[in-house]
């Protein structure tokens, strides 16, 4: 095996000094000349025209230097943004179609006075039937959302359906799919509910906005995605590139919440009102709840069926998301789970819909996971009751149908070794679980185990770059700007050590650039989908060969030699014994009496997604990028009293390729399965039959907090290296929420005998469930 | 009103609104933007700091309570870093890797800061308890709980030698 220097090391977070002394900057914490602050007016009813807004009050009162709305002058009343349906304006203009859209705004010199000015704005409103439920929403009877769903300009992937709620409807064939069933032997089938649930980032969204007097856009945000927020701007204000300086401070975490655009598009266009200041737009708490995107919000069907000995023969499934407001970040979950819902399995026969549904909440977008852990919730459920319906051991029926190399999943693909393995994964996780023995019923409390397996491929552009500026400075230390966002997940880190590792220097010589400017800071699609180490690490990986070749041309001019006889250490050049130092080559190699050769070590490095393609519009069948194997099982414990579970050991196992920081890997693993705990447990976004949200604060919406942590966590990390990720690296950072709810349920069903479908299963649900069977 | 508040071990006398919260008072007034604001409801705990000597969450202490109060933030737990060392309980957040976004750290720093002055040996589940009210998107906990045992260990050995 390779020895590494590097690569597979505990090395320490390289922002966590800043960090624990809270030197660290998040968008909130900049201060700036000429401040002024924004604060928006919010329909409060769900759906409705705009008959009116009076902002003649507002207008005049202390401290206002600017009020916008519908009818200000200069506003673009056809203004609409999107990446895949333009279908949203940033301000409503005829109609409101979620409770918490922005109506109106102003700009004062404290948030105090546009609060007192926000509270003197009236709005006259026609109200509207409105729809919250994505069942409902499809129902011919249903309010239409979008009188205009279908004319939106739109990628040509993603297609409408006219005088529907339906945006988008996606379709996958496998195999027989018309008569999926005909060779099987037994058939289960269930209705399945994922709710809407918020990120939670304990930052809440924030930005600064402002336009300079030669007319450019300075942006500094809470954004994951600089340069999705530039191409939005860019195009909505249609102004070039060169003069959009979009800035990323310190994220207080992402998890898709801060991914693609929020609230930027809205700021810039208010803040363009007052030119030469900048305004501070930051969000309440119940903001973010209501004013910015929430994830999941799934009700669905599945139905499989297997020969009598367990072998998968087909699946059947149709998965409605309610989405929200505006489509556009949804698209693509929608399709990523309308294909994965199969989780890491064999079935020759497949047909899979998966339907878009505009409903009357905030829109609902990308949210760790993203499509997978709402199917495969679906698929890791039901393989629970075909197993007890086969008299087969759940367990057995998994190892029996994993996918494995030189089968195709659901979307045509062959699996090859280099995918990683579930079936190691799956044997590992139990291994680890069953260390311990499971206690027996007791007066107080049922013990339960649980398992599920996972897949995931990650869902991105299908032209998805990451480039990368490296300079080696004269010390010999390096700095590598990227375009990639530190939000928590420890991406400079990681990176850092692949850079060191490839150079052959110290983790402690590289300094990741984490300040993002998209005038200087090189193009990167977006911090998502767990790309960022594969991708971003990609092409550090080719700057860092690149760097390296241009220290051996120094050298080869010095020697008077062909590249190819020079070896590089990371601190001299060497040509059989003679050698030279790095620091007499790291700016082009002088002589003695002055003159100088060689060029100083500055490189660049991209890495671009290959092979990608888009959907097929008839078979749903494409090319997505590769894919990440998983499983996860616990153990848990249900008071019998209070309904309360506690997980008492929780196992994950990742087929990760090959380990960069096993530190913040396990980090990631730790804090994903707390989220899907959360999901599990706890987390659901309610709203009143009047349309209003309930749990609009992190006292009504909970996550989990330090007590409900299980009592053990087991991370581990399997090693078949992906050939094209980073020294075998692939991603894992979203997997670990995807199986930790699947496996819960079904812990209480085997302990309970209860199967239940809806997440999350509250201590008031258990405490009903129990109360029914008995 | 006047308010004279010292924090960090220097006093500062300020005109403010009563009504004011402490949190705004540090952050917007005096700059020291190291204690963070995550719901300004009391929910999340991302704003602790100690106040006499207790941890509190400074988006609920309002101005008219504070008179004379003695505040300690993260940014005046070790002021001389790097001149001088981190403070235990930070050394431990970073070698437990306790710390991910970082938003919740400050608030947690300060938390177990009053919480092992006041009761050094500490037992687990009262560890536990005292940062129930703190939330972590990130972590999943488990590091924050390993640095807690850690920081308390170090703080021990470094009493006692
Ligand atoms: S900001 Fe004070 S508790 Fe959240
Ligand atoms: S580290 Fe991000 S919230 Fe705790």
């Amino acid at each position: 095996m390779t020895e590494y220097q590097s690569i597979g090391k505990p090395i320490p977070r390289s922002d966590s000094r800043e960090k624990v002394t809270g030197s660290a900057l998040y968008v909130d914490d900049l201060r700036f000349p000429r401040m002024l602050y924004l604060k928006v007016l919010r329909a409060g009813v769900p759906h409705a025209r705009i008959k009116s807004v009076d902002i003649t009050k507002a207008e005049l009162m202390e401290g206002v230097y600017k009020v916008i709305s519908k009818d200000t002058e200069g506003l673009d009343k056809n203004l609409l943004f999107g990446t895949c349906i333009f279908d949203q304006p940033p301000l409503a203009v005829d109609k409101v179609r979620h409770a918490g859209e922005v109506v109106a705004a102003v700009i004062a010199d404290s948030e105090k006075n546009a609060l007192r000015a926000v509270k003197n704005i009236q709005v006259e409103f026609e109200e509207l039937p409105h729809v919250l439920d994505p069942y409902e929403a499809i129902a011919a009877e249903a309010p239409l959302i979008h009188e205009r769903n279908g004319q939106y300009k739109h990628l040509p992937t993603f297609v409408p359906v006219p005088d529907s709620n339906v945006f988008y409807k996606y379709h996958l064939k496998k195999g027989n799919d018309t008569e999926v069933f005909r060779e099987a032997d037994v058939i289960v089938e269930d209705e399945f509910e994922y709710p809407l649930m918020n990120h939670a980032t304990i930052e809440p969204h924030g930005a600064v906005a402002y336009w300079d007097h030669a007319g450019d856009l300075h942006l500094w945000s809470s954004s994951q995605a600089p340069f999705v927020v530039r191409e939005v701007l860019s195009d909505m204000f249609n102004l070039p590139m060169t003069k959009i300086h979009v800035n990323i401070p310190y994220l207080g975490g992402g998890f898709g919440g801060k991914s693609d655009y929020t609230i930027e598009p809205l700021l810039t266009l208010c803040a363009r009102y007052v030119p030469g200041y900048h305004v501070k737009f930051r969000l309440t708490r119940k903001e973010v709840f209501i004013g910015t995107v929430l994830g999941r919000g799934l009700k669905g069907k599945m139905k499989i069926g297997a020969k009598k000995d367990g072998t998968l023969v087909g699946i059947e499934a149709q998965l409605y998301f309610s989405d929200g407001a505006y489509a556009d970040t949804s698209c693509n979950v929608v399709l990523a789970a309308g294909h994965n819902c199969v989780g890491p399995y064999f079935f020759p026969n497949c047909n899979l819909q998966s339907f878009g549904i505009y409903t009357n909440t905030p829109p609902v977008g990308a949210m760790r996971g993203y499509g997978h852990p709402e199917g495969q919730f679906m698929i890791e459920r039901l393989l629970e009751q075909l197993a007890l319906k086969l008299g087969i051991d759940s367990h057995t029926l998994r190892r029996k149908n994993f996918l494995r190399p030189g089968d195709t999943n659901s979307l045509g693909q062959t699996i090859s070794e280099h995918n990683g393995d579930v079936v190691e994964c799956f044997n590992k996780m139990i291994e680890a679980l069953t260390k311990n023995l499971l206690p027996n019923e007791d007066d107080q409390f049922f013990y339960g185990r649980g398992v599920a397996a996972l897949v995931k491929s990650p869902v991105q552009a299908s032209n998805a770059a990451s480039c990368v500026f490296l300079k080696v400075n004269e010390d010999l230390t390096v700095n590598i700007s990227i375009g990639g966002v530190e939000m928590g997940q420890g991406c400079l880190t990681v990176l850092a050590q692949i850079a060191a590792e490839t150079l052959k220097i110290p983790v402690k010589d590289v300094r990741i650039n984490y300040e993002i400017n998209s005038q200087l800071t090189p193009y990167e699609w977006q911090s998502v989908a767990s790309m960022t180490t594969m991708r971003v690490g990609n092409a550090i990986l080719a700057a860092c060969e690149k760097a390296v070749t241009q220290f051996k041309k120094n050298a080869a001019l010095v020697f008077d030699c062909d590249i190819s006889e020079l070896s590089y250490d990371g601190k001299t050049v060497s040509r059989g014994s003679e050698n030279i130092p790095l620091k007499d080559l790291v700016k082009g190699y002088q002589y003695e009496d002055g003159h100088a050769v060689g060029d100083p070590i500055l490189s660049v490095g991209s890495s671009v997604v290959r092979d990608v393609t888009l959907p097929d519009l008839d078979t749903g069948q494409y090319q997505p990028y590769e894919w990440t194997f998983g499983a996860q099982g616990c153990d848990i414990r249900i008071d019998k009293t209070t309904g309360k579970i506690k997980v008492i050991h929780f196992v994950t196992a990742l087929d990760v390729g090959k380990v960069i920081n096993p530190d913040t890997a396990r980090g990631q693993i730790t804090g994903g399965v707390m989220m899907g705990i959360g999901a599990a447990l706890k987390e659901k976004i309610l709203f009143n039959k009047k349309g209003i949200m309930q749990t609009d604060n992190l006292r009504k919406y909970r996550i989990p907090t330090m007590t409900d942590m299980p009592e053990k966590f087991t991370c581990i990390l399997v090693e078949n290296p992906q050939p094209d990720g980073p020294y075998g690296a692939r991603p894992i950072a979203e997997h670990p929420i995807i199986g930790a709810p699947p496996a819960i349920l079904n812990a209480f069903q085997n302990a309970t005998g209860i199967s239940l479908l809806k997440l999350p299963i509250s201590s008031e649900r258990v405490l009903t469930a129990l109360k029914q069977r008995s | 009103m006047e308010l004279t508040i010292t924090v960090n071990n220097r006093e500062y006398t300020l005109e403010v609104d009563p009504k004011e919260s402490l949190l705004f008072i540090l952050r917007e007034r005096l700059g020291l933007t190291g204690t963070k604001n995550g719901c300004s409801q009391g929910h999340c705990g991302a704003c602790t700091i100690v106040l006499n000597g207790k941890a509190v969450k400074a988006c609920l202490k309002k101005a008219k309570k504070i008179n004379r109060a003695n505040i300690l933030t993260i940014e005046g737990i070790s002021p001389e870093f790097p001149n001088k060392e981190l403070h235990p309980i930070q050394e431990a957040f970073i070698q437990a890797t306790a710390v991910q976004c970082g938003f919740c750290t400050s608030g947690l720093i300060m938390e177990l800061f009053a919480l092992l002055r006041e009761n050094p040996s500490i037992t687990e589940q009262g560890i536990k308890e005292a940062l129930e009210g703190h939330l972590c998107r990130c972590t999943g906990y488990q590091p924050i709980f390993d640095a807690s045992l850690l920081a308390q260990k170090m703080m021990r050995s470094k009493n006692s030698g």
